[in-house]
C-alpha cells in the first residue's frame, strides 16, 4: 500500500499536486486503451447531455403498427422495440440514466467506504468494530444483498443505486483504511496533533489526500460493475420501472425476442459492453499512470 | 498454524451470527406477507392469519430470532415455509450443482486468465498484449446473462454440439461434462478477465524486481527466468484474486443457474426471497457466507507455503 | 490460448448470427439428444415437460398452485371433472349423484378403482380427504372449496352423503377442483404426501428432486388401461427461453404457457407442433374502488375509452381473446350480448372527459408485479393513458409485495388475472369483486350491494338456468359502470415435440398426458 506522492508540509502541496496532475495525464494519454476508453466515455456523457436534440422521438411514446422494425428502417435508424419505441432515442436516454445510476451508486459507496475506513483507521477502538462489519459485507453474496435490499425498499432505480452502493463500501472501506494506517504515525501527522488541529481536519485535509489515488481508480472501475450489476438487477425484475429506458432492462426485454428481433438485445447488449469496458480500460490506465503497485484487494 | 485457524474459526461464527441477524432483520421489514405466498390468491384474511400462526409469525422479533438461533445451534436450520423440507435437506439436494459449477467456473477463469495475463506480461506492450487485454476486458464487461443467452444460441441450438441446460448427469461422465461446458464459461469469463489482470500487472512488477534482475545478470537462461524466480512470486497476489473470486463466483451462480436451468443454491436463494420463505433465505446465505469465509482461510493458508516469509500471529 | 480465441471467435460470431437473424428457422439435426427416440412401437419410454416454476408439494390437500397442480392431475383423480371440449360436468370418481334436496348430495363412488399403494377407493377415502381438507388444523390452502359443506357421512362402501350448510350452486365445480382430488388415507397416514404422494391416477409417483424434477412412471393397473409413456419427467427449467431451446433440440418434449412474445419463435421450429384452445383466463383492468376519485364514474370511463384494447390484443400475437366480458367464453355465466358491453376505444372522448375534469392533474400510481404480460399490459396502458392526457406512473413491484399492495389497497389502478380454474362465473365474482373479500382476495376493493346480491344468489341456487341469469346481469353491471376494464382472455397453449400426438388441453389451462402416444 505504498503512495506515490507524499504531502511533506502543506505549502508545496497545491504545486507538486497540480504537477502530479499533469504527469497522470500525461501517462494517462499514453495508454492507447485508456485513450479509446476515454473517447467511449465521452461519448456516451454526450450523448446524454445533448440527448432531446440528437433524437427525434420521446423514448416512452410508442408507436404499436410499427413495432419491432429491423435496424436502418426508414425514420429509425436503430429500428424499434416491441412497442414501436424507437431503439437510437431509448439508447441516447438510457446513457443518462446508466451515468446517473452509476455514478449514484459509486458515490454513495464511497462516502460509506471512506467514512468507515477513515474512521477505522484513524481510531484504534473502532477498528475492531467497523472491520468485523466490513467483513459481514464483505461475505455476504453481493447480488443477493441488493436483491434483499431492494426487498425491503421497493423496485426503483434509485434503490437499485442505493443496493449497488452497499456492495461497493467494504472494499473501499479496506482501501481508505491501508491509507490512512500508513499515513497516520508519519511525523508531519502527529507535529499536527500536538499543535492541536482536530482529527477532522487531519482527516480530511491531509490524510484523505493520500488515499485518493486508489480511491479514483477504484471508483472508475466501480462505475463499471455498478453498471453491470443493474442490468443484471433489471433481468432479474429488480430494476428500472417501465418504461424507463434502462439498458440492462432493455437487454432483459429483448432477450424474449431474441430470436425474431436481435437487435432489441444486440444493440444495448453492445452498449452496455462498451461502456463497462472503457470504464474498465481507464481504471487499468489509471492505476498504472498513478501507481502500478496499487493494491486494490 | 493451529492459532490462525482457531482464531477464525471464532471470527466466522461470530460472522454467521451477524449475517443472520442482518437476514433476519431484513426479511422481517421487508413487505410481502409469507402467509399471502402460502394461502395463494384466494386466502381469507381468517386463513392467513391460521398460516402465520402456525409459522410463529405473529411472534416478535426478538422470539422469532431467538427461537432461530436456538434451534440452528442445535444444528436444525428449520423447514421450507412453501414445501415444508427441512432446510438442510433443501440445501443438501443443490449445493453439489453449484460447487460443481463453481469450481468449473473457477477452472476456466484460472486457465483462461493465467494464459492471457502472462502472454501480455511476456509480450508487454506488443500487439498480442493488446488483444490479450482487451479480450479479457471484454469478457469482464459482457453481463452474464447475455452471455449465457448467446452461448446457448449458438453452441446448442444452432450447432447442437452441447445440452441447453441442466446438471443432473455427473461430471466425469460425457454427458455430463458437456452440460458444464457452458455455463462454466458463462460464469468463468469475468474472473477470468480479473486474474488475466492481475496476472499481468503483477508478473510486470516482479519482472522489475531486483532479484530478477540479479537472475538475468548471472546468465540463467531466460524460461528459467520466467518459471522459477518470476511466475512463482507473481503468483501470490493471483492467488489472493483466486480465493476472493471462488467467493463471488458461489454468489455468482444465481444468474447463471437461471439461465442453464441448474437447480443450484443460487436459484434457490432468489426464489426463496421471491416466495419470502425465510427459513430457507437465512440457510442460504448462511452456507455461502461460511464458504467464502473458509475459501479464504484456505487461501491464506496456501500463501504460507508460496511464500515462507508470510507469517501469520 | 487457443481456447481463448476459439471462444472469442465463437462469441463474435454469435453476435454477427444474432444481428443477422436469419438462422432462426434452421432444423435440428434429425438425431433426438433428449434419449426419447426408441425404434417403433406405441410406448414412449420418456416424456419430459418443462415448467418455469418447481412444485410447492404434491399433495392436494397442502398445495394451491397451477404447477403442482399439473402434476398432481396426473397422480390423483377428483370426483367429478369437465368435459374438455364442451366444460361440462361429467362423472370420474364418482358414477352419479342425487340431489334429495338442495342441502344434500348423495355421490355413487367407482367401484373399480385402486390407489397406487393397493388400497382400494371407496366411500371412507372420500370422507378421508373431505375431512382433512376442511379440518382447520390441516390449515389447508383451499379450504374454502368445501367452506359450505356441513357433514360428510359414508352410507355404505361407495356411497356417501355430503350435506352443505346452504343451497350451493357451484358444488360440483368445487369437487371437480384439482385441490378436492382424493388421497390414499392409508398413504397419507403412513408418509408425507408433500414428497411422495399416492392417487390414484393413471401415473405413478417414482422420485421428487426438489427444484429440479417429478419423475412419475405409468400405473399398470390405471382402469382405463396404463398410458403409452411409461416415464414421464416434470422438469424446472426457470428462463422460458431457455425451455423453448430445450424443445428445439429435443431435451424437452412439451411445454405450456408459450409466452407471447416467442410465439414466432417456436412456429419456426420444425419438429415442434403448437396447440392452441380458448381458455378461461381473464386479464383486466381494475381501479382501487376505497379512493373516492376512482369511486367517478367518469373517470372510469374515460380511463375505459382511453385503453385500445383492439390493438393490444393484436399485440399477443394469436394468444389472446377480445371480449369486453368480464366472464369469458369458456366461463360459466357468460352471454354475447356483453362482448361489446364496456366502454368503446374512443380516444377523442378520454380526451375531452380528462380535459373537462382535470384528470391529468393527479398523478395515478399504476401497479403492476414485474411479471411478463402484467408488465404488457401496464406499459401500454401507460402509453395510452398518457396520450389520452392522464399522468400515470407505473409501480412494477415483486409477486409477494405486489400482492399485499394490492390487498391493501394501495394504488389506483392495476391489472389483475384470473385463472378460473372451475370454469365458473360464480368463482371468479365472488373472490374477486365481493364485498365478503375486501381486504383478502377483493383487491379492487369493489363493494356494491345489488352486484353482491346477485352474486350471492348465483351461488347458493342449484338451478343452473337461473345462475346463468344471476351471473349475465353482474357482469353487465360491471361493464356498464366501467368497474373493471377487460383487456383479454387468455389463450391455452402448448407446444409438443412433433412425434407425439394426443395431448388434451383443457380451456382453464390444466392439460393430460395420459393419452399422448406417438403419431
Amino acid at each position: 500500500m505504498s503512495t506515490t506522492f507524499s504531502v511533506e508540509t502543506p505549502q508545496v502541496r497545491t504545486k507538486k499536486k497540480d504537477r502530479f496532475v499533469v504527469s497522470t495525464m500525461k501517462r494517462l494519454l499514453k495508454n492507447k486503451l485508456a485513450v479509446v476508453g476515454l473517447i467511449i466515455i465521452a461519448i456516451q456523457v454526450i450523448m446524454a447531455l445533448t440527448a432531446p436534440w440528437i433524437t427525434s422521438y420521446d423514448p416512452a411514446t410508442q408507436q404499436l403498427t410499427k413495432s419491432e422494425l429491423p435496424v436502418m428502417s426508414e425514420g429509425h435508424i436503430l429500428g424499434t422495440d416491441n412497442y414501436g419505441r424507437d431503439v437510437w432515442t431509448r439508447i441516447v436516454y438510457g446513457a443518462q440514466i446508466s451515468l446517473v445510476v452509476a455514478i449514484t451508486a459509486v458515490t454513495l459507496g464511497l462516502l460509506g467506504g471512506v467514512v468507515l475506513g477513515m474512521l477505522a483507521g484513524y481510531y484504534k477502538k473502532w477498528d475492531a468494530v467497523i472491520m468485523r462489519f466490513v467483513d459481514l459485507l464483505f461475505a455476504f453474496p453481493g447480488i443477493l444483498l441488493a436483491m434483499l435490499i431492494i426487498a425491503i425498499l421497493g423496485t426503483s432505480l434509485i434503490n437499485v443505486a442505493i443496493a449497488i452502493s452497499i456492495w461497493s463500501i467494504p472494499t473501499c472501506a479496506r482501501i481508505v483504511r491501508g491509507s490512512v494506517l500508513s499515513i497516520k504515525e508519519k511525523e508531519y501527522i502527529m507535529a499536527m496533533k500536538s499543535m492541536g488541529a482536530s482529527d477532522l481536519r487531519i482527516m480530511v485535509k491531509h490524510i484523505l489526500p493520500n488515499a485518493l489515488a486508489p480511491i479514483i481508480v477504484f471508483a472508475t472501475m466501480r462505475m463499471a460493475t455498478a453498471i453491470l450489476s443493474t442490468a443484471a438487477l433489471s433481468y432479474l425484475g429488480l430494476g428500472a420501472q417501465p418504461p424507463t429506458p434502462e439498458w440492462g432492462a432493455m437487454i432483459a426485454q429483448g432477450q424474449d425476442y431474441m430470436w425474431t428481433s436481435p437487435h432489441l438485445t444486440v444493440i444495448p447488449g453492445i452498449a452496455i459492453m462498451l461502456t463497462v469496458f472503457a470504464f474498465n480500460v481507464v481504471g487499468d490506465g489509471l492505476r498504472d499512470a498513478l501507481d502500478p503497485n496499487m493494491d486494490l484487494n | 498454524m493451529i492459532t490462525l485457524i482457531v482464531r477464525r474459526v471464532g471470527e466466522l461464527l461470530l460472522l454467521l451470527l451477524g449475517i443472520s441477524f442482518l437476514v433476519f432483520g431484513s426479511m422481517y421489514i421487508a413487505p410481502g406477507d409469507p402467509a399471502s405466498m402460502i394461502g395463494g390468491p384466494t386466502a381469507t384474511e381468517a386463513d392467513l392469519e391460521n398460516i402465520r400462526e402456525n409459522l410463529g409469525l405473529n411472534d416478535p422479533f426478538l422470539v422469532q430470532y431467538g427461537r432461530y438461533l436456538g434451534n440452528a445451534v442445535q444444528g436444525d436450520f428449520g423447514y421450507s415455509y412453501q414445501t415444508k423440507q427441512s432446510v438442510a435437506d433443501a440445501i443438501a439436494v443443490r449445493f453439489p450443482n453449484t460447487l460443481k459449477l463453481a469450481i468449473a467456473s473457477m477452472v476456466v477463469a484460472v486457465v483462461i486468465g493465467l494464459v492471457a495475463g502472462l502472454i501480455s506480461a511476456l509480450r508487454h506492450n506488443s500487439w498480442l498484449d493488446f488483444t490479450s487485454t482487451t479480450f479479457a476486458l471484454a469478457g469482464i464487461s459482457i453481463p452474464n446473462f447475455w452471455l449465457g443467452a448467446l452461448l446457448i444460441l449458438v453452441f446448442a441450438v444452432n450447432l447442437q454440439w452441447l445440452p441447453v441446460g441442466g446438471l443432473s448427469e455427473p461430471f466425469y461422465t460425457a454427458e455430463g461434462f458437456k452440460q458444464l461446458i457452458l455455463p462454466a464459461i458463462t460464469l468463468g469469463t469475468g474472473s477470468a478477465a480479473m486474474i488475466a489482470r492481475m496476472t499481468r500487472s503483477s508478473m510486470l512488477e516482479v519482472v522489475r524486481a531486483d532479484y530478477v534482475r540479479t537472475a538475468r545478470a548471472k546468465g540463467v537462461k531466460e524460461t528459467k527466468v520466467i518459471w522459477v524466480h518470476t511466475l512463482k512470486n507473481a503468483m501470490i497476489p493471483v492467488i489472493t484474486v483466486i480465493g476472493l473470486n471462488f467467493g463471488f463466483l458461489l454468489g455468482g451462480t444465481i444468474i447463471t443457474e437461471k439461465v442453464f436451468a441448474i437447480n443450484g443454491v443460487g436459484r434457490l436463494m432468489i426464489d426463496a426471497i421471491a416466495m419470502r420463505d425465510f427459513p430457507l433465505v437465512q440457510g442460504s446465505v448462511l452456507l455461502v457466507a461460511t464458504l467464502f469465509v473458509v475459501v479464504n482461510l484456505i487461501v491464506d493458508i496456501v500463501y504460507t507455503y508460496v511464500d515462507p516469509r508470510i507469517k501469520y500471529e | 490460448m487457443k481456447k481463448v480465441w476459439v471462444l472469442f471467435v465463437a462469441l463474435i460470431a454469435a453476435v454477427v448470427l444474432a444481428a443477422c437473424g436469419g438462422e432462426s428457422s434452421s432444423a435440428p439435426s434429425q438425431t433426438n439428444e433428449g434419449g426419447t427416440t426408441e425404434a417403433g412401437g406405441g410406448e414412449i419410454e420418456e416424456f419430459v415437460y418443462a415448467s418455469t416454476s418447481d412444485v410447492a408439494g404434491l399433495s392436494p390437500i397442502l398445495t394451491n398452485d397451477s404447477v403442482s397442480a399439473n402434476v398432481q392431475e396426473h397422480v390423483y383423480e377428483t370426483l367429478f371433472e369437465r368435459d374438455t371440449d364442451t366444460g361440462e360436468l361429467i362423472p370420474s370418481l364418482a358414477e352419479s349423484y342425487e340431489n334429495p334436496d338442495e342441502l344434500t348430495w348423495i355421490f355413487k363412488i367407482r367401484e373399480d378403482v385402486v390407489f397406487h399403494d393397493g388400497t382400494p377407493l371407496n366411500a371412507e377415502s372420500v370422507k378421508y380427504t373431505f375431512d382433512k381438507l376442511r379440518d382447520p388444523a390441516t390449515a389447508a390452502p383451499r379450504a374454502s372449496l368445501l367452506e359450505p359443506v356441513d357433514e360428510i357421512t359414508v352410507e355404505d362402501e361407495f356411497t356417501v352423503k355430503i350435506t352443505t350448510k346452504y343451497p350451493y350452486g357451484p358444488f360440483l365445480a368445487s369437487l371437480a377442483h384439482s385441490n378436492a382430488a382424493i388421497v390414499s388415507p392409508t398413504a397419507d397416514q403412513a408418509q408425507d404426501l408433500m414428497s411422495n404422494p399416492v392417487g390414484s391416477g393413471p401415473f405413478k409417483f417414482v422420485s421428487y428432486t426438489p427444484g429440479d424434477q417429478v419423475v412419475l412412471e405409468a400405473f399398470e393397473d390405471y382402469r382405463d388401461g396404463a398410458p403409452d409413456i411409461k416415464k414421464l419427467v416434470f422438469k424446472v427449467v426457470p428462463e422460458i427461453s431457455t425451455a423453448i431451446s430445450m424443445l428445439q433440440t429435443g431435451e424437452v418434449d412439451f411445454i405450456d404457457n408459450l409466452p407471447s412474445e416467442q410465439i414466432a419463435r417456436i412456429e419456426s421450429i420444425q419438429n415442434v407442433d403448437i396447440e392452441k384452445k380458448d381458455g378461461t383466463s381473464v386479464f383486466y383492468l381494475a381501479f382501487n374502488q376505497s379512493r373516492p376519485e376512482n369511486q367517478d364514474e367518469n373517470f372510469r370511463k374515460a380511463v375505459a375509452a382511453a385503453v385500445d384494447r383492439d390493438t393490444f390484443v393484436g399485440k399477443l400475437n394469436g394468444l389472446g381473446l377480445r371480449s369486453d366480458s368480464v366472464l369469458g367464453p369458456m366461463v360459466f355465466g357468460y352471454n354475447e350480448s356483453k362482448n361489446a358491453a364496456g366502454q368503446a376505444y374512443d380516444p377523442e372522448l378520454a380526451k375531452q372527459l380528462v380535459e373537462e375534469n382535470g384528470y391529468g392533474d393527479r398523478t395515478i400510481s399504476l401497479l403492476t408485479a414485474n411479471r411478463d404480460n402484467f408488465i404488457l399490459m401496464a406499459e401500454i396502458a401507460q402509453a395510452q393513458l398518457t396520450e389520452a392526457g392522464f399522468n400515470v406512473k407505473i409501480e412494477t413491484m415483486e409477486w409477494a409485495t405486489f400482492l399485499d399492495t394490492a390487498r391493501a389497497g394501495q394504488f389506483d389502478i392495476t391489472f389483475l388475472s384470473w385463472a378460473n380454474l372451475t370454469q365458473d362465473g360464480s368463482e371468479m365474482f365472488y373472490p374477486n369483486l365481493h364485498t365478503d373479500n375486501i381486504g383478502s382476495s377483493n383487491r379492487a376493493q369493489y363493494s356494491n350491494a345489488e352486484f353482491d346480491e346477485l352474486v350471492d344468489a348465483s351461488r347458493t341456487s342449484v338451478d343452473q338456468e337461473e345462475r346463468l341469469n344471476y351471473l349475465d346481469q353482474a357482469n353487465g353491471l360491471l361493464l356498464e359502470q366501467n368497474d373493471v376494464v377487460v383487456m383479454y382472455h387468455g389463450v391455452v397453449t402448448g407446444a409438443m415435440n412433433s412425434e407425439y400426438t394426443n395431448l388434451i388441453l383443457e380451456p382453464n389451462g390444466k392439460w393430460t398426458l395420459k393419452d399422448v402416444t406417438r403419431k
